[in-house]
């Protein structure tokens, strides 16, 4: 069976990430109609991010919802009690080593290359410095009793790039782009939390 | 002392300038007055459910936008609005808002209003709309399990 070393598994963790790039800005956009569409993963995406809890007592699952995030460290930033809505951020450091790793590389060849052909300019790619990670969560009732209630909690986050060069043109800092958080063990860990500190079973949908 | 020619002219300068000045056209007085495709636009964004509770017809607006994959930004109970986005992936770069509000129309009937735009320009094509609305019914009346 063949191994992959650590420095090899970094190679291609970096390559796949140049590819991946490569591939996002090949994209054809999305029409806006098929935005306000259903999609065949909604359905999974939406099992992710809802849990069930057998409560009628709606203020303190939104109370407690409220507190977890806090201690995930998030500040609630809106929040709208008659439609059980909460909105919360947190402010954390975006920098991973395969992307310093490539920007290092990018600018080693770009040196080399410029060297080759007589020139001085050099590529320095931007990376990620800065992110912002948001919470929006609703919790509503299931049944017309108000027995059950359904908490659907979803993360994404704004990163923000640092400053590049590319020949003689300098990139300014500050390029932002967003994402959503489809990691499935944060929403587990999320509802887990929630779920010891209103004393109730979360049952998957 | 004779008033030097300067002095003379410039007034009259002001007046042929000011005689020059056209009369607004009717597109400048009518920029304020509906037209016919904001009408059309409206009644694209709008239609009237059968649902007498207006947190219920937001929770099931509020459901529809999830279920669409829409991050709910502000959500105002009182005011009957609810205003979410989300991003046109795998393109994290465009990015749709939505924002949708619910009034109270006659017995037992809701209006709702949504007003999309894309990238900053207002959405003006109404299939983009039928597809909200027919996620919103699915929302309001069919089970949401």
């Amino acid at each position: 069976m063949r191994t992959t070393t650590p420095r090899s598994e970094e190679l291609l963790r970096v390559g796949a990430a140049l590819l991946a790039c490569a591939v996002v800005a090949c994209v054809a956009p999305t029409k806006p109609e098929e935005l306000l569409q259903l999609h065949p993963e909604s359905g999974a995406h939406k099992a992710m991010q809802t849990r069930h809890f057998e409560t009628r007592d709606d203020v303190e699952l939104l109370s407690a919802s409220a507190a977890v995030l806090q201690d995930l460290g998030f500040q609630v930033v809106e929040s709208e009690r008659p439609l059980g809505f909460l909105r919360a951020a947190k402010e954390r450091s975006a920098r991973e080593y395969g992307q310093e790793i490539t920007r290092v590389f990018v600018a080693l060849l770009s040196v080399a290359a410029s060297a080759l052909g007589g020139g001085n300019s050099v590529v320095i790619m931007p990376v990620d410095v800065h992110q912002q990670i948001h919470a929006s969560l609703v919790a509503s009732p299931i049944d017309e009793a108000g027995d059950r209630f359904e908490v659907r909690v979803l993360f994404y986050r704004l990163v923000w790039k640092s400053d590049g060069q590319s020949g003689n043109e300098y990139v300014e800092p500050g390029e932002q782009r967003m994402e959503m958080i489809r990691d499935a063990g944060i929403y587990q860990t999320f509802f887990a939390r929630l779920s010891k500190a209103v004393f109730l079973e979360a049952h998957k949908i | 002392m004779k008033p030097t020619p300067k002095i003379v002219l410039l007034p009259l300068l002001v007046a042929l300038a000011g005689a020059c000045v056209s009369r607004p056209t009717q597109e400048e007085t009518d920029l304020l007055a509906p037209t016919e495709e904001q009408m059309k636009l409206r009644s694209f964004q709008s239609r009237t459910f059968d649902v007498a509770d207006r947190t219920q017809a937001m929770r099931g607006v509020i459901a529809a936008l999830q279920d669409l994959g829409f991050i709910i930004e502000r959500a105002n109970d009182s005011l009957g609005l609810v205003t979410a986005a989300r991003f046109a992936e795998p393109r994290y770069y465009d990015v749709m808002g939505v924002t949708v509000t619910v009034r109270p129309q006659g017995e037992g009937k809701m209006l709702i209003r949504a007003n999309a735009i894309y990238n900053n320009a207002p959405v003006t094509d109404p299939k983009v709309y039928q597809n909200f609305f027919a996620t919103l019914e699915r929302s309001l009346f069919i089970g949401r399990n």
